[in-house]
């Protein structure tokens, strides 16, 4: 299979300031694949150097099997792009820009009028007119509209609405049956954790890891708690594989797990059980885990 | 209008280069109208004779001053003309790639699949259309406006005037762009065409009165534009030739640049 995107040591500094360092990253076509970090960690320095904004300071992009820079014009006939923040041609309507846009692109109307069905969108006001989440709308649609082999999408969700976002993972989902690759930047992890197979930590412009999602999540932390019908003892749980934080008051215990839970309801299950909670694991407590700043700690983790 | 970059700029100028075009016009009007008045006074020319060096520089050839070629030199090419097609083009020169620049649409427009040097060959074309259309308005208010007044002037004299006006729009309009597309930032692009443009005008006229600064006219652009007095003379091709290779060195530079440089965000 073609790789979409592969960078080998790429480096950029803007001036004495760091960009990214040396990230080394694959991506196969028709994976979704989350870039995740917080403000500032490089995701868009990335993003804007895959699409030749801006050149790095050493180390090598191919995309869709290209050179970023000798073939960008030819990648970015196959690229949709959606920046952060969208913004465009204020004095424009929303139609007027994507007849604009996809007259720069050699192509027609048709997929962008069923998408701003689809997100509501009114294609007969001006740009400055709008919202930010209704301008966040024209970004999806003109970044979605020419039926692009590879979206890249750079924290697509601000602004969005609860109900709009859920629409956009839906067509986020539907791209991907349809062998798309998406490359999505996000800090919402629960956003990553939805439509993402694969899953990139960046942190001050290093890529920490790169994992399946759902191995993330087996790494992930899950928080239990558990009221017996008589009194419990911590000893009965410290020992158990994967537990830690036990705290038991007279009849209730709560801990945190990290992986699999099967170890710990073996032990439970040697008690009578009232009722059982647990939180479900989220992707916040691995990127906790990596943003901790305990170094010690966090180096553990890596090593794992 | 929304069919490539070139009609799209021009499109998002069209209400500028309107004003500007009747700017243009009016002025042409107002000082072909106005000569007749100026050509029928009696001992202008030898009030004009009288005058210091220094306050003749000003005004222009004295001697040809009550002829209509010889007004329209000093009234309209030594300033006003100048001026407005100027200060049009360092605005459009400056907004063209450094404005989208600094409004953050660059990225988007960028994300399309068009290249830098095409994207900048647009852009230059918008500029240079833009200017023609100008340079057409204040043409037709000038033989216009000779008509309505009633006198003779010379249509080849006044034409290559305006067109050597243009080379001097476009030059001072791409100087903008260039230094724009170079650095991405529109008030230094504005600033360094603004300077090149007023340094050179103050060298052609006040400073080449100082013995000491006369030498230094040869780097005005001013000089080039109009030190033979065009509409009389006829445009000098060398002079000409040199506002040309201003401007595609200009070009050139831009080109150069903007293909290397990182785009902000």
């Amino acid at each position: 299979m073609t790789t979409a995107i592969c960078t080998t040591g790429l480096t950029k500094y803007y001036g004495a300031h760091r960009g990214v360092l040396d990230v080394n990253l694959e991506i196969k076509q028709g994976d979704v694949f989350g870039l995740l970090g917080p403000n500032g960690a490089g995701k868009t320095t990335c993003i804007r150097m895959f699409l030749d904004f801006i050149r790095p300071t050493s180390g090598t992009i191919s995309v869709l099997g290209m050179d970023s820079r000798a073939d960008s014009v030819e990648i970015r006939k196959h690229i949709g792009y959606l920046p952060g923040d969208f913004i465009t041609y204020e004095k424009l309507t929303s139609g007027e820009l994507l007849e604009y846009f996809v007259n720069l692109r050699g192509d027609t109307l048709t997929k962008a009028k069923v998408l701003a069905d689809r997100f509501d969108l009114d294609l007969s006001r001006k740009i400055g007119e709008l919202s930010r989440g209704n301008r966040q709308k024209i970004g999806l649609v003109q970044a979605f509209m020419s039926n692009p082999e590879l979206l890249i999408l750079d924290e697509p969700t601000t602004g969005l609405d609860p109900l709009l976002q859920q629409e956009f993972h839906k067509l986020v989902l539907e791209e991907a049956k349809a062998g798309k690759t998406l490359f999505v930047s996000s800090h919402v992890l629960s956003e990553v954790e939805v439509i993402c197979d694969r899953v990139g930590i960046i942190r001050e412009g290093a890529l920490i890891t790169v994992e399946e999602v759902a191995a993330l999540r087996e790494r992930a932390l899950t928080h239990v708690a558990i009221e017996f019908e008589n009194p419990v003892s911590p000893s009965d749980f410290e020992t158990v594989e994967g537990v830690t934080e036990v705290v038991v008051t007279e009849h209730k215990m709560s801990c945190n797990v990290t992986g699999s839970i099967d170890s710990l309801i073996k032990a439970v299950a040697k008690h009578t059980v009232h009722k059982i909670e647990s939180a479900h694991p989220g992707l916040e407590e691995v990127f906790l885990a990596f943003y901790n700043d305990d170094d010690t700690e966090k180096e553990d983790y890596y090593a794992e | 209008m929304l069919s490539n970059i070139y009609l799209k700029t021009l499109r998002d100028s069209r209400k500028s280069v309107l004003f500007y075009s009747i700017g243009s016009i009016s002025l042409g009007l107002y000082v072909t109208l106005f000569y007749p008045t100026i050509r029928d006074a009696t001992g202008f020319a030898e009030f004009l004779d009288q005058l210091p060096e220094v306050m003749q520089s000003l005004i222009g050839d004295a001697e040809t001053y009550t002829t209509a070629e010889g007004f329209l030199n000093a009234e309209l090419f030594s300033f006003m003309g100048p001026l407005v097609i100027g200060i049009f083009a360092i605005i459009a020169g400056m907004t063209a790639i450094a404005g989208e620049e600094e409004s953050h649409t660059l990225d988007q427009l960028m994300a399309n699949p068009i290249s830098r040097t095409n994207l900048l060959a647009q852009k230059i074309g918008a500029l240079l259309t833009n200017l023609m259309f100008l340079s057409i308005a204040m043409w037709v208010g000038l033989t216009g406006g000779s008509i309505l007044a009633g006198f003779d002037l010379s249509i080849s004299g006044t034409t290559q005037a305006i067109i050597s006006q243009y080379a001097l729009g476009a030059v001072l309009g791409l100087l903008a762009l260039s230094v724009g597309a170079s650095t991405g930032k529109k008030g230094l692009a504005g600033g360094v065409a603004a300077g090149v443009g007023l340094v050179g005008f103050l060298l052609d006229t006040f400073l080449s009165l100082v013995d000491l600064l006369n030498p230094a006219r040869f780097i005005s652009v001013f000089y080039y534009f109009n030190s033979n007095d065009v509409i009389l003379h006829g445009i000098n091709v060398v002079h000409f030739l040199t506002l040309v290779a201003i401007a595609v060195t200009a070009i050139a530079i831009s080109l150069w640049r903007f293909e290397r440089r990182d785009l902000a965000n």
